[in-house]
């Protein structure tokens, strides 16, 4: 599905199970090489027109050294955060959405690594399960990459959705814009495995969101994993408030509560676009010609370009009425927004982010 | 490229290197269409546009281009702009007049809305002492509310003042949460 055109391993990495698969599996005509040290491999190629680009279609597998487990990056004090915690599995993405953080998040490291020590992070796991038995948490490893992009050739999900089912307080969320759930269909989650997808009208699909699958592909993936035993979620995130966008996100969720019974949805997630200036300068730079990074966003006080505020309240509160009406009381927040939005929206005081964690994690 | 062409790319790399224009943004100027350097070129000389203000008119006029899929001349030859640049007074009013009408142009739902809200704010009719700053650039939904007063009875007449007002300024806080 996704070019690429090298993979490079990591000596120690070679003999591992995840090495083997993604060599089992590159189309012929990549080039696979191996090498002692990983770090040169994953920095920008400086003489490249678009580096980040390049970094997207060199595959390196390497071990992680830092912690699998982590707070969403995006988490703040200053916002009503939903409790989510990251697992790093791999970093950048085979996909290339104009809007993405990634561009700028990982603006210095921007090959496509994916660690072939990836077991280890079930330790952690266990350790945080263990920790507060009490509590459930929701684990996702769809920040710094997408879940399910690459797993025609890592399987990486098979593993994860054998080790999840069988933790009580853990809760796995695959974020995907893909349709690559095959791999899924032929394992059994026990409850314990949320797929979800983010969501975009076919105009912002069309401008963006480059190589992922359609809106209507990502549906009824949802639906076939629904029907597999997986709890599914959707993120309306980025919300880009373009002119005709309520009417088209009111659609969008029209044709998604036709395909799927909203009590069926475990929460719903809405977040307006928002950039840094650094990150707008990058995306306008690799998608000069792309209408949605030339919105009406404002700069607000967190520093990040987002929507102004009545028009993204508006449009946060259209949806949020749109799902009410199609007959379930779906739970939903918003992602980097603070309280006062969240309570003009939804018309009450959001929770902690540990409470919002435990309620989505059991959703 | 023809004569005209290499004379008005001349004018241009003129023009720009007495303003000491970034050479980014001299290329941008120089990729644009034909008719669209020219026609800014014939603003920036017409207004005498300073520096920063040739900057923000290739970025105003580049992101409303990428937008509606207009050329930029299009966008210079609408009908609020030509009143601006043709109009009378001095060469830098028209030029702060000509960015504020293109800023609205390129922000048109927040221009609608902050004018709207403006209105709101000057019907109210507030007495002196007593004012209301909008968010800037409506980036919360936030009002600051300042009274200043020197004595508690002007402090009691400006909080009486507010409170006869709480209709019209329940309003204004609806129309900054999106509802309107």
């Amino acid at each position: 599905m996704f070019e690429l055109d090298e993979v490079i391993i990591e000596r120690r990495c070679a003999e591992t199970v995840l090495a083997r698969r993604i060599v089992g599996a590159i189309p012929s005509g990549v080039l696979v090489r191996e090498i002692d040290d990983a770090r040169e491999a994953v920095l920008p190629a400086r003489h490249a027109s678009d580096p980040f680009g390049v970094g997207k279609r060199r595959m390196v597998v390497c071990r992680r050294k830092s912690p699998f487990l982590m707070a969403c990056p995006a988490g703040s004090a200053k916002f009503a955060c939903c409790g989510y915690l990251v697992l790093a599995l791999a970093s950048n993405c085979p996909m290339d959405c104009s809007y993405c953080f990634l561009q700028e998040y990982l603006a210095d490291n921007p090959a496509f690594q994916v660690y072939a020590n990836y077991t280890d992070a079930f330790g952690e796991l266990d350790k945080l399960a263990a920790g507060s038995p009490e509590r459930s948490f929701r684990v996702g490893t769809g920040e710094l990459a997408d879940s399910l992009a690459f797993d025609s050739m890592t399987a990486m999900s098979r593993d994860l959705v054998e080790f999840f089912s069988a933790r009580e307080n853990l809760t796995l969320e695959l974020k995907t814009k893909t349709s690559e759930i095959e791999n899924l269909l032929n394992a059994d989650p026990r409850g314990r495995v949320m797929v979800s997808w983010t969501l975009s009208p076919d105009a912002v699909f069309r401008a963006c969101e480059h190589r992922t699958a359609p809106p209507a592909s990502r549906i009824a993936a949802a639906r076939a994993v629904l029907d597999a035993g997986y709890r599914i979620a959707f993120h309306f995130d980025p919300l880009i408030a373009y002119e005709g966008a309520e009417r088209d996100y009111l659609e969008l969720i029209d044709r998604l509560t036709d395909s799927i019974p909203p009590e069926k949805t475990s929460f719903v997630s809405m977040g307006t676009l928002r950039m840094t200036p650094g990150l707008r300068a990058a995306a306008r730079r690799r998608f000069p010609g792309d209408p949605m990074l030339c919105g009406e966003e404002v700069l607000g006080r967190d520093g990040r370009l987002r929507a102004f505020a009545p028009l993204r309240i508006r449009l946060y509160r259209a949806l949020a009425e749109r799902f009410k009406r199609a007959g379930a009381e779906i739970p939903a927040y918003l992602c980097m927004e603070p309280a006062s939005i969240h309570e003009r929206v939804f018309g009450d005081t959001p929770a902690k982010p540990a409470i919002i964690g435990q309620r989505l994690a059991e959703a | 490229m023809t004569r005209a062409q290499a004379d008005s790319a001349g004018s241009i790399r003129i023009l720009a290197e007495s303003k000491r224009l970034p050479k980014a943004c001299l290329d941008r100027w120089l990729s644009m269409d034909e008719g669209s350097r020219d026609a800014l070129l014939s603003v920036a000389e017409d207004l005498r546009l300073r520096t920063g203000q040739i900057v923000t008119a290739l970025d105003l006029l580049d992101e409303i281009a990428v937008r509606e899929r207009v050329p930029p001349a299009a966008i210079l030859s609408r009908e609020e702009l030509r009143r601006i640049i043709g109009g009378s007074g001095s060469g830098p009013a028209r030029a702060s007049a000509f960015l504020i009408s293109l800023r609205s142009i390129r922000y048109p739902r927040l221009a609608a809305a902050t004018e709207e809200l403006r209105a709101e704010i000057s019907a109210l009719r507030l007495p002196r002492g007593v004012s209301l700053k909008l968010p800037k650039e409506l980036g919360s939904d936030e009002l600051t509310i300042s009274i200043q007063a020197g004595n508690p009875a002007q402090l009691e007449r400006a909080v009486a003042a507010l409170t006869e007002k709480i209709g019209g300024l329940a309003r204004i806080f609806d129309l900054l949460g999106g509802r309107g």
